[in-house]
């Protein structure tokens, strides 16, 4: 199975696009077969961070069953050991994607025969987005300091969240569960998860607990992007204090990314920041999220242990 | 993990049962500045009525706590209810013995480093010519030296209180590139400086590393 991280922003610019593409090239000059999937449906322009040019697959081409396998879809790279599906798609987009378009994506992406996959969303808090996102388990969400951006960072993790309790409740037969703590408590609803859980445990510890584990599988880290010397650098690591304290979900910060005004060089020229720019505080701040990424990951299960 | 509302004093104020007035105080400065209505990171987290609350409750807290008589009610409160240890409470600890020849000094530790510091990054923050050094990319051991000085910080004082030696800490002030140590101490001192002056650890770090490169 491949190891498969979701990036994803509310917010349209905040740099998810640029931080997939750089860990990407990370990973795989770290030996890593690497997958960039463009799930920004219809806006997609992964291939130019990476510094390709429009690719001529794309994964509509699986979907029209022009080929019949998604890995068929997939194009080298520049990069050895990184490969791309491009979202691009001739007429459609995300708003319209068919319900069974979507599923046959999200079977299919977690076959492909990669070490890492990283998938790149589109900004907002559609369905579709959701669901691309709970892909996978591992979650980045990208932001940048202004309120604008964190605001929408609440309003994807709060869907997401949302979208899993509801799972939960429906395919486990919780839904009484969740009426009777409604009726011990008003507040326990699903916009105060924090209150229905503790309740629910109250009611049927049993229950409680399968829906702890389940919100508990989600591994969110999250990357401060586009940081300028005048920032607050504390920001990033605030905002995970929120979400863990809140929302009782495991959110790891990833660390700052400075803001340099030659990533708009770099997407000018068609070429990855990286390696145009190595010697750059950007590019430490990248390494230290990719690093951080491995290892947060490798250390999770005594971490737990620890803290638990 | 328990909802806030149901977290007890000091878990809502995220120390231990054991804080002294002084870290109740700090605590309670930062978790107000977290969820304050001017807060970058809370305000489009919460609706007005939930910040209010948990404000509400947080401050209850904190008077709770940083009175003296009333910690102990509320403590003893606690300890009934086996959700604390009669060992870990404040006031208990409170009883050990001072030595007498010792209160100068535990006055002076707890209380005078706060005011030092505050006191010190107001000035900081107030002068052009360290906020000019700190804005440059690349900082040289002259430029430290520069601000140690506009902050008339003796030297022997850092070493004596971050325990570099004083050494290490002339050589980095004196652009002395061959008696650096290996950049992860050297790192680890340059923070240790750069908090005794209060001054951003890594801008220090970052920009002193990037001088080095050029040196080189
Ligand atoms: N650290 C940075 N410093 C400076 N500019 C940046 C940085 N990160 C991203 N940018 C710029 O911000 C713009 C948006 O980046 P990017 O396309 O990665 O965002 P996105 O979140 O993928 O946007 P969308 O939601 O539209 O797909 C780009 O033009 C890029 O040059
Ligand atoms: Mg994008």
């Amino acid at each position: 199975m491949p190891n498969i991280w979701s990036i994803g922003g509310g917010k349209g610019g905040s740099g998810k696009s640029f931080i997939t593409g750089n860990l990407g090239i990370l990973l795989a000059k770290g030996g890593y077969k690497t997958l960039l999937v463009d799930l920004d449906l219809g806006a997609a322009n992964l291939h130019t961070i990476i510094g390709l040019p429009l690719p001529e697959k794309s994964i509509s081409d699986f979907l029209n069953k022009k080929v019949g396998t998604l890995q068929e879809t997939v194009e080298p790279t520049p990069v050895p050991n990184l490969y791309l599906i491009s979202g691009a798609m001739n007429n459609l987009d995300i708003a319209n994607l068919a319900h069974e378009q979507k599923l046959k994506i999200i079977r299919n992406i977690p076959k492909l025969p990669y070490d890492y996959i990283l998938l790149d969303l589109g900004a907002g808090t559609s369905f579709n987005t959701i669901d691309f996102f709970m892909i996978s388990a591992l979650g980045i969400f990208v932001t940048t300091p202004e309120p604008t951006s964190i605001e929408n960072i609440y309003r994807l993790i709060r869907s997401v969240y949302f979208r899993k309790i509801r799972q939960v409740l429906s395919s486990h037969n919780f839904r009484t569960l969740a009426e009777e703590a409604q009726e011990r408590d008003a507040r326990a609803t699903v916009s105060n998860p924090d209150i229905l859980l503790y309740i629910m445990k109250e009611l049927d510890p049993e229950k409680g607990e399968i829906l702890e584990n389940e919100l508990r599988t989600f591994n969110f880290k999250l990357a401060l992007n586009q940081l300028r010397k005048q920032d607050n650098p504390n920001i990033g690591a605030l905002i995970c204090k929120i979400i863990q304290r809140h929302l009782a979900l495991k959110m790891h910060f990833l660390g700052n990314i400075s803001f340099d005004e030659r990533v708009h060089n770099a997407v000018c020229k068609k070429m990855p920041f990286l390696d145009l720019y190595p010697y750059t505080q950007t590019t430490l701040d990248l390494r230290t999220c990719h690093k951080n990424l491995l290892t947060i990951d490798e250390a999770e299960p005594i971490l737990q242990n620890a803290v638990d | 993990m328990k909802p806030f509302r149901e977290q007890n004093y000091y878990e809502l104020l995220e120390i231990l049962p054991d804080a002294s007035p002084l870290e109740i105080r700090r605590a309670y400065k930062r978790v107000f500045e977290l969820y304050q209505d001017e807060s970058i990171v809370s305000y489009s987290f919460f609706s007005k009525e939930e910040r209010e609350e948990i404000l509400s409750l947080l401050e209850k807290a904190y008077l709770a706590l940083i009175d003296l008589e009333s910690r102990v009610q509320y403590d003893r409160r606690l300890i009934e209810l086996g959700l604390m240890d009669r060992d870990g409470q404040y006031s208990n600890k409170m009883k050990e013995p001072i030595p007498i020849y010792d209160f100068k000094k535990v006055h002076f530790d707890v209380f005078e480093p706060d005011r030092r510091l505050d006191d010190l990054k107001e000035r900081v923050s107030q002068n052009a010519i360290i906020q000019g050094i700190l804005a440059q990319d690349i900082l040289t051991g002259a430029d430290l030296h520069k601000i140690r000085t506009e902050l008339d910080i003796p030297l022997e004082e850092i070493a004596d209180s971050t325990k570099v030696q004083i050494g290490m800490l002339r050589a980095i002030e004196e652009d002395n590139l061959e008696n650096f140590p290996p950049a992860v101490y050297l790192k680890g001192f340059l923070k240790s400086y750069a908090r005794y002056l209060q001054i951003d650890e890594s801008v220090v770090v970052n920009g002193f590393i990037k001088r080095i490169g050029e040196g080189k």
